[in-house]
């Protein structure tokens, strides 16, 4: 008898403990990109050998061979950006979700809930959407917003991807997300993960019938 | 058609002769390539070893890749050097040390380096200057001279070595004599000093007062005994009166006896430094007798035995470094000068008058067994020192051998009277020592000592912590600090000086202090004032402070000698030097009328800026 009580309220218990569980992990890994590099650059040349260098953006700035950087691109006449306005607001939405995340966490099974779920998963890939958006048009910016007066003008206009290579002079430079990026997309899964679940509707008959 | 049988015999014996010389050159190719895959690093490929050379009379260490040969890097010690920026300015502490300690020229010997349990251990490098009684050394981390040292109380100072096995003192002897109390007019008889230096410290400890001129030096594994060897105990003041006793001896010093006189308040203190007279302290100085005027000494890696050279005669001198007893005498060749090891219980003498080295089996020569010599090969010519890769430390590592000859003759294209030393790289892995290649240098290495390149991979740095003292970007600034003295504080980074122009009175003393804030490696950059006898080099991070005469009224462009940067040519600014007495002030240069009428299709003209 009272391991049929026992069994009853694990069933309705667990998966709103698992429930909560996914949306704690979502705003940790949210919050937590916050304090590590968002995107990173890889910058390497002939004349560099085994000493590639990297730029890491995180929330309080540009970090890596700045020195070096700042050194080289005067001869192509890029400018380096002394701040990112982008991370301003990049940063306020961060924090938002990872409060909507914490809330999702304590929303109930009921159509409530779900539908505060399923709007904290789409608010994250909105996020995500206009965050990539601003990346590529500041990386489109670096490559385009450049001094005339540069002393070597034989390097065009160029736009690095989100991901993956291009050639600037003799540089290659592999842009890429870093490890808070990663965390971000992280959190987005799990917070689309938890979307799709429905609270303690869906497993415990299974479960019921099974026992009986 | 019928063949004559003549020409049959000789077709067949062409063909011989052609297999024959086909063979031949095959097998001729085959050997030079065996002996180039020895010494041949690809490029991009690095060296398995270090050899630091003695640069001679040039003054400086030559640093060269083995097994390649390759110059990789020429260390200034003694003589100023503009290339590097080294010693040039009056406030660059190295150029006052050489220019109290006895002029900025030297004659470097035998390099030396620190040790632990007997193997180097990446820290210093000693080196002395024989012409004016100096030791220097060199840090190994920047592989710059970082202290330059007098030594007193003595004059010539040739042999040096390093007592292992943890580098208690740096041993120096002194080969000219000097009168016994340092005055001239005393008739006593000449006599010379063995120093012992703190290597940490880089001060004299004490000397011990040795007859003769004292040659060479090593030390024995365990630290107890410095050997050297000694000619001319005749005391003979010239070339004749140096060769009439037919032996010589080996000093022994034994350094804790030494040591406890030192303690025990003996010795007369000259010049600040105790030394030691043997007749008083009785058991500090042990002679042992060699055939006359030896030359090198040599103690065996395992530290049994030390082996004096006999030049003059045919002969190595065996002398057990524990007892102090000769156990052997045997021939190896004429005119004997130094000897080295492997790994294997060999040794291996350099022949001058020979033109050879000789190598041969310890254990056998002791044993007075016949069959001692092992093999021998031709060098090109004369050869002084030799060094096998750690022959000079415990664990030696038996593959090469560098022979460090004192004439090259033929063996270059021909570059005019003044002739490049030679050195010859041998393989002395097997029984039988094959020749692999041959490098040049200036004159002129007299010694070499070899680490290997991992022990100091870890250690060398390839750019400089910015000292305390460094200008920082953003501070560069101009500042008059007295009627004729004006302070400069200024960066450089490619592709630009901070600041760019300059503008001072004649008669001001400048005072340039120059900060290379570079942080990226081998990004050094060269400051050339011209007409002001002044070029400075600085490598990333390192700061210099000079100062100099603004000199007579004009515009000097100071550039950048070590190419740098695309901008390179560019990199340049101007010192502007104001006539004392002139009232007119130079705001600027600017090109104007005298390029106008210089027009260049499409160029607008220079002067018709505003």
């Amino acid at each position: 008898m009272s391991g049929r009580v026992s069994a009853s309220r694990r069933r309705v218990v667990a998966p709103r403990l698992q429930s909560s569980a996914v949306y704690i992990a979502a705003a940790a890994l949210t919050a937590a990109a916050l304090a590590l590099p968002l995107w990173g650059f890889a910058m390497s040349a002939p004349q560099y050998p085994g000493e590639t260098l990297h730029l890491r953006i995180a929330r309080t700035g540009i970090v890596g061979d700045v020195h070096e950087i700042t050194t080289l691109q005067q001869y192509i006449g890029v400018r380096f950006p002394s701040e990112l306005p982008e991370l301003r607001w990049a940063t306020r939405a961060v924090r938002l979700l990872t409060v909507l995340l914490i809330g999702a966490a304590f929303t109930g099974g009921g159509r409530v809930g779900r539908s505060y779920r399923i709007a904290c998963a789409a608010a994250f890939l909105a996020f995500l959407c206009a965050a990539a958006g601003a990346v590529q048009m500041r990386l489109y910016r670096v490559g385009h917003e450049r001094e005339a007066n540069s002393p070597i003008r034989a390097v065009g206009a160029f736009t690095p991807p989100l991901l993956g290579p291009i050639k600037v002079g003799n540089f290659t430079v592999w842009s890429f997300p870093h490890v808070g990026a990663v965390l971000l997309l992280g959190g987005a899964a799990l917070s689309a993960a938890g979307a799709r679940r429905s609270g303690g509707r869906v497993f415990p008959p299974a479960r019921d019938k099974a026992a009986a | 058609m019928k063949r004559h049988p003549l020409l049959i015999v000789a077709a067949t014996v062409a063909a011989t002769l052609a297999v024959v010389h086909a063979t031949g050159c095959g097998a001729a190719r085959s050997a030079r390539s065996l002996a180039a895959d020895k010494v041949y690093v690809a490029p991009g490929e690095l060296d398995k070893y270090y050899a630091f050379l003695s640069g001679g009379q040039s003054g400086s260490v030559f640093v060269v890749g083995i097994p390649s040969g390759r110059l990789i890097r020429e260390i200034p010690v003694f003589e100023q050097r503009a290339a590097y920026g080294y010693a040039m300015h009056d406030a660059d502490p190295r150029r006052r040390e050489l220019l109290e300690t006895g002029g900025a020229w030297g004659d470097t010997h035998h390099p030396v380096l620190s040790e632990t349990d007997g193997m180097p251990n990446g820290k210093y490098l000693w080196i002395n200057d024989l012409a004016n009684a100096r030791l220097a050394r060199v840090r190994l981390d920047y592989f710059e001279t970082d202290r330059i040292l007098k030594l007193p109380n003595l004059q010539g100072a040739h042999g040096i070595a390093v007592v292992s096995p943890s580098t208690k003192y740096i041993v120096v002897n002194g080969e000219f004599e000097q009168p016994t109390d340092g005055l001239v007019t005393n008739p006593a008889p000449y006599t010379s000093v063995v120093a012992f230096v703190d290597p940490e410290a880089m001060v004299t400890t004490f000397e011990v007062r040795v007859n003769g001129n004292i040659d060479i030096a090593d030390s024995s594994k365990d630290g107890r005994f410095a050997f050297s060897t000694i000619y001319n105990l005749e005391q003979g003041k010239d070339l004749g009166g140096m060769i009439q006793y037919d032996r010589d001896a080996v000093a022994a010093i034994d350094i804790p006896a030494a040591e406890q006189a030192v303690a025990a308040g003996k010795g007369v203190v000259r010049n600040g430094v105790p030394i030691l007279d043997p007749a008083d302290t009785p058991g500090i100085l042990t002679l042992i007798p060699v055939p006359k005027n030896p030359h090198g000494i040599n103690v065996t890696p395992d530290g049994r035995y030390a082996i004096a050279s006999g030049k003059l005669s045919p002969t190595v001198t065996i002398i057990d470094a524990h007892t102090l007893k000769i156990v052997a005498e045997p021939e190896v060749g004429l005119g004997p000068l130094h000897t080295t090891f492997d790994d294997r219980g060999n040794a291996f003498t350099s022949l001058f008058l020979d033109s050879q080295v000789v190598k041969w089996n310890i254990d056998k020569a002791v044993s007075g067994a016949s069959d001692y010599i092992v093999d021998r090969i031709n060098v090109h010519y004369n050869i002084g020192h030799l060094q096998a890769v750690g022959g000079d430390h415990t664990h030696p590592y038996g593959d090469y051998l560098l022979a460090l000859n004192k004439l090259s003759k033929d063996q270059y294209v021909a570059v005019g009277p003044d002739l490049p030393e030679n050195q010859e790289i041998i393989d002395i892995s097997g029984d039988k020592m094959k020749m692999l290649a041959s490098f040049p240098t200036p004159p002129e290495p007299h010694d070499a000592t070899f680490m290997a390149a991992s022990v100091l991979r870890p250690l060398v740095k390839q750019t400089f912590t910015p000292a305390a003292d460094a200008v920082q970007t953003g501070e560069e600034k101009i500042v008059r600090t007295g009627l004729h003295a004006v302070t400069v504080d200024m960066t450089l980074i490619r592709s630009a000086y901070t600041p760019e122009t300059i503008e001072v009175k004649e008669g001001d003393q400048v005072t340039l202090r120059i900060t290379n804030v570079e942080t990226i490696r081998d990004m050094i950059h060269g400051f050339a004032l011209p007409d002001h006898n002044l070029n400075i080099a600085l490598a990333p991070g390192y700061t210099k402070t000079i100062t100099f005469d603004a000199g007579k009224p004009g515009v000097y462009w100071f550039y950048c000698t070590n190419f740098c940067s695309a901008l390179h040519l560019e990199m340049r600014g101007r010192m502007i030097v104001q006539p004392k007495d002139s009232t007119v002030t130079i705001t600027d240069w600017h090109a104007a009328a005298n390029v106008k009428g210089q027009v260049v299709p499409g160029v607008p003209s220079t002067g018709d800026k505003p």
